[in-house]
């Protein structure tokens, strides 16, 4: 038996509106080699100065994920030779970088709320982008010199599934501090997973071999899946020693594997030194103090909605995952709506929707304070319940967005008032005599005929809660 | 650290660059050279310091998050650049 062990390194790439070491805008999609200038192209002379609030989105995420800011860090020049890198070296944090010794919580089918720990993250400048054609290639440097946080995790994952949890929740946290847009298609949040594997109870590792650039949750998931198969196969085969070695390998989307980069011979050798052109970046403390002022987290909301809305924990899981549907439960709060009526009219029946429709919920076409109107009036018993799913399937069609009015024009308001239920059920007792004998003789299950034929008369009007008490009150 | 044909054809690889057969032999005494005199650096004391080191005092500026650009100077650079077209630069096939 094995054991799989899983550490990732994430790129986020920092939402600033200009460059890491020069004011180019970062605007993504514009006209090739637009957003350059002397300093991210490399020229001779030019000098980089540092962006403050790349630094401030750094320190930001190391108070997120409850880590070590070091006031002091150090930018370096990692070297190596491609097109896409102007320099001919990355900027990078090697020595010491701006955060370290973090953590972040995940949750396990097996083994409940897991902590995965947090190595470092430190800033650096991105590439820019090669387009191959032919026999020449084509060179747009407008994303060269972008601030990237590079994001390293202990290797702490043991599955697939860990691996992509850890990924969702470090996404979902990105997300909710606002340093980055974190759009996979984009490229703003990239990937690469290193993993290796183990004879279970076996305390050393076996030999990492690194995945790179794996673009959506559901590749990483078929990498690792497939990487892992390849080294215990090499493993039973006799031939670990030779098939699996410390190497950068790709994920070919359209078969399903791992193929690798370069030979076992020609081992990167970056030259990591200290960038003269860089002092040290040392942090203020009111620079620590701004850095501090973080929006609240999904684990925080998790436990504030479980004990202060008393809603389920799984629901709050799911709430909290996405900050843009955590804001519009919370907005259907504020707005009045009860915390656990909301949720299911979230979750269930405007979620379910959406996702028919393919709409995201930061654009869905009905907002919080009305889809909450809406709630409060199920739960003060205008409506029914089946009378609110005909007024979202309405609103989903159409523009109006009063509820009040809304319940008018489709006639759903519900009767509740005592004389008017009373005068039905009357009505239905005395049409139905026999029935009533029998009921009072023994038979029980005769009361759920009373309610449906109640409710058939109202149309469907009447309130079932106040039908249901007058009918028990009525037959006693 | 001694300069041979070994470290020469590494250097070589790293840097890009070809020596010619011809000029192995001075460029390896050059680079001995050089590192002779490094060497002169280690009769100093630095036990106590970190690798990033430095005279120069105090911390690498900061600028505020501004975007802005002159259109006009990528265009000039793409002008002298060896190869370009369309705004882009051109260079020779990179097989991935």
């Amino acid at each position: 038996m094995f054991e799989t062990v899983i550490g990732l390194e994430v790129h986020v790439q920092l939402n600033t509106k200009s460059k890491i070491f020069c004011s180019c805008p970062t605007s993504f999609a514009e006209h090739q080699n637009k957003n350059t200038c002397p300093t991210c192209l490399g020229l001779p002379g030019a000098l980089p100065v540092l962006n403050k609030e790349a630094v401030k989105k750094a320190m930001s995420f190391g108070y997120a994920v409850n880590a070590t800011i070091n006031k002091r860090s150090i930018f370096n020049r990692k070297s190596y030779f491609y097109p896409d890198s102007p320099k001919a070296y990355q900027i990078s944090q090697f020595d010491i970088p701006i955060v370290e010794n973090g953590e972040l919580y995940i949750e396990t089918p097996k083994h409940g709320t897991k902590r995965v720990g947090i190595t470092r993250a430190h800033l650096e400048a991105d590439a820019g982008k090669n387009i191959h054609d032919g026999a020449v290639s084509k060179v747009d440097l407008n994303r060269a010199d972008t601030p990237l946080l590079e994001i390293v995790s202990e290797p702490d994952m043991r599955s697939s599934d860990e691996a992509v949890e850890y990924l969702k929740k470090l996404h979902s946290i990105v997300r909710y501090l606002d340093i980055s847009d974190a759009n996979m298609q984009e490229g703003s949040f990239r990937c690469d997973v290193n993993v290796s594997i183990r004879p279970k109870g076996s305390e050393e590792f076996g030999t990492r071999v690194e995945i790179k650039n794996i673009n959506s949750f559901r590749f990483v998931k078929q990498a690792i899946e497939y990487e892992v198969e390849r080294q215990i196969e090499a493993w039973e085969d006799g031939v670990y020693e030779d098939e699996v070695w410390q190497e950068t390998r790709l994920f070919d989307v359209n078969k399903g594997i791992t193929k690798s980069m370069r030979g076992k011979e020609d081992s990167a050798d970056y030259r990591y030194f200290p960038d003269p052109d860089l002092r040290p970046v040392i942090v203020t403390d009111d620079m620590l103090e701004e850095a501090k002022h973080i929006p609240e987290l999904p684990d925080e909301k998790v436990e504030r909605y479980v004990n202060k809305l008393g809603i389920k924990r799984d629901d709050a899981l799911v709430i909290t995952a996405f900050k843009e549907m955590a804001y519009y439960f919370e907005d259907m709060i504020a707005g009045g709506a009860k915390a656990k009526t909301a949720v299911t009219w979230l979750t269930s029946e405007l979620l379910g929707r959406l996702k028919k429709a393919g709409i995201d919920i930061q654009n869905s076409p009905i907002d919080a304070t009305t889809l909450g109107k809406l709630t409060m009036r199920v739960d003060d018993g205008t409506i029914s319940g089946k009378g609110g799913k005909e007024i979202l399937d309405y609103m989903m069609e159409n523009d109006a967005r009063d509820i009040d009015t809304i319940i008018e024009e489709l006639g759903l308001k519900q009767v509740s008032d005592d004389g008017a239920i009373l005068a039905i059920i009357d009505e239905v007792l005395s049409a139905n005599s026999d029935k009533v004998e029998e009921y009072k003789s023994g038979k029980d299950k005769l009361f759920g005929f009373f309610v449906g034929q109640v409710m058939k008369a109202s149309k469907g009007s009447a309130n079932p809660a106040k039908v249901n008490q007058l009918l028990k009150e009525r037959l006693s | 650290m001694h300069i041979d044909e070994e470290i020469l054809k590494k250097l070589e690889k790293l840097s890009h660059l070809r020596i010619d057969e011809s000029k192995k032999e001075e460029v390896i005494g050059q680079l001995s050279e050089i590192l002779e005199y490094v060497e002169n650096l280690k009769e100093l004391d630095t036990e106590h310091l970190d690798s990033f080191f430095s005279t120069l005092p105090g911390n690498t500026p900061v600028r505020e998050d501004i975007p802005s650009n002159d259109p006009s100077i990528p265009k000039e650079i793409l002008e002298n650049a060896p190869q370009s077209e369309d705004d882009f630069f051109i260079v020779p096939a990179i097989i991935e």
